[in-house]
């Protein structure tokens, strides 16, 4: 018998494909660029100088994040929009975990629409107005001088904690949404990962906004000495 | 493991004089739903059903208003047809199985909401018209093509361990409490854990088997399988204890293989 797909199944599979591949594999080298801020700001600023050194890098921004993004932010959007919220009558922490992936989702629907807007094109009226991209030399002093405003780094930590566990708990519903894991006890242990994951992108997360702020953010500084080789020799030693 | 649980159940040691049932009325489809609270006095091993009973017998609410007897379904009176399923303070279950005694240890007060299922369409106060879950399991073919024009003769034989899978999945009774408790399910949005534990009932069968693309594209379609949340709340509900989280994922993994990854064969 042919196979027929309808329209809102092939949608529904497409939104949880592009937050696996590529928006989650992205956030991984995001974050990771975003820690090296804890050695100072010339590796900072060296690494956004490599993003910008990305052969066909308009084309990957296009086809590899801004499109996948803007469909799975407005189509999760539009699928939040469908849930009769039921915590209240039924207290279960899977029914708890359903609502934090909608709410989370939708706050980071806001979120990246200011921090895009903020960093990757400078855009925000009386916040900074010099884009990231294009200035990787100046990158880290123009997230640093834009976390003076407390308010700022209140929604950025805010931004990285919702997108830990957006991403980690959604690596774990695709895992389940595409047969991967069926199991209960499979889903036990699935989902104590995606918990540690959680835990984990949260507080590297974390880490990285206060880098901005303080060398080596929350952390100790003798964790993060400078490292021995600095590809240009002017760059300091030390902080 | 005890399995004694009914000698250690805690009992209700100082009943109220008194229950207060605060029933949801509504006089037929479409109308407009109101409240209505009646008090019967309290009676050793009442359960839901027989409460309503009582109310029947004499349809006065508490305020001393002569009201019209309260409408509910109810057939086995042993939780295994289903059809008095109705939400009892705020959570769905069978109102035969609901005993009053449990109701008011839990709640530690005298009162039992009573509202018909909020996802089926209202007929009148407490019973709900239950069509769509059949037109559900049209929709996935849930059933097994026997009839030929010639014997068939004796079935595939099926391993024990089939079998007793299959069984849990046998034992769902079309109540509707998972679809209830569903976040994700509304009319034509969600088609709900219920078909989808009935499609894999007979996609794990080898003579079902065969007709397998067929249940999976009514599971496709616009307001299949893709629509579910993960919010589990089906699996804590459902009344037969049916592992229905368990048949979405294993029909998520038959549709990933056979549907979506099914043109690598070709």
């Amino acid at each position: 018998m042919a196979i027929k797909f309808s329209t809102t199944f092939l949608l529904r599979k497409l939104h949880q494909v592009t937050g696996i591949v590529p928006l989650g594999m992205f956030y991984f080298v995001h974050i990771y660029t975003n820690l090296t801020s804890m050695n100072g700001p010339k590796v900072f600023n060296d690494h956004v100088q490599d993003i910008h050194d990305i052969p066909f890098l308009l084309f990957i921004e296009v086809f590899g994040i801004f499109l996948p993004l803007a469909y799975h932010s407005i189509y999760g959007v539009l699928i939040s929009g469908e849930a009769k919220v039921n915590v209240l009558s039924y207290a279960y922490t899977r029914n708890w975990f359903y609502l934090f992936q909608r709410i989370t989702g939708i706050f980071l629907f806001f979120f990246l629409l200011f921090h895009l807007l903020n960093f990757r094109f400078g855009l925000i009226p009386g916040l900074n107005m010099t884009p990231v991209a294009g200035h990787a030399q100046e990158a880290f002093q123009i997230v640093s001088r834009e976390f003076q405003t407390t308010w700022i780094v209140v929604v950025y930590i805010l931004g990285v904690l919702a997108t830990a566990w957006h991403l980690a708990y959604g690596i774990f519903l695709f895992a389940v949404d595409w047969g991967i894991v069926i199991g209960e006890k499979a889903q036990r242990l699935t989902l104590k990962a995606a918990l540690a994951l959680a835990l984990l992108l949260g507080l590297v997360g974390v880490n990285a906004v206060f880098s901005f702020v303080r060398p080596c953010g929350l952390l100790p500084q003798s964790l993060c000495e400078a490292p021995r080789f600095n590809r240009t020799p002017t760059a300091p030693a030390r902080f | 493991m005890s399995t004694n649980e009914h000698v250690h159940k805690k009992k209700l040691t100082d009943p109220p004089k008194t229950i207060k049932f605060k029933i949801q009325r509504r006089e037929k489809e479409g109308a407009d739903a109101r409240w209505e609270t009646f008090e019967i006095p309290y009676r050793r091993n009442l359960n839901v059903i027989s409460a309503l009973m009582e109310i029947r017998k004499n349809p006065v609410t508490a305020e001393g208003k002569e009201t019209t007897p309260p409408v509910w379904d109810m057939s086995c009176l042993e939780q295994v047809c289903g059809i008095c399923t109705m939400v009892i303070n705020g959570r769905v279950r069978q109102s035969c199985s609901a005993l009053v005694d449990d109701l008011l240890l839990a709640t530690g007060g005298n009162i039992v909401t009573l509202q018909p299922m909020t996802k089926f369409p209202n007929v009148r106060d407490l019973k709900v018209d239950r069509t769509r879950m059949f037109d559900h399991l049209k929709q996935v073919s849930a059933w097994i093509d026997l009839d030929g024009t010639y014997d068939l003769g004796p079935g595939p034989h099926i391993s024990s361990e089939v079998a007793h899978e299959r069984y849990v999945y046998s034992r769902c009774m079309t109540c509707g409490c998972c679809l209830e408790a569903c976040p994700q399910y509304s009319e034509n949005q969600y088609i709900g854990p219920q078909a989808i534990a009935q499609a894999r009932l007979f996609n794990m069968h080898p003579v079902g088997k065969t007709e397998m693309d067929e249940r999976l594209n009514g599971l496709m379609e616009e307001n299949g399988i893709a629509n579910c949340g993960n919010a589990q709340n089906c699996l804590e509900v459902c009344p037969m204890s049916i592992p229905l989280p368990r048949a979405i994922y294993e029909t998520n993994r038959d549709i990933t293989v056979n549907s979506l990854f099914g043109w690598l064969k070709k």
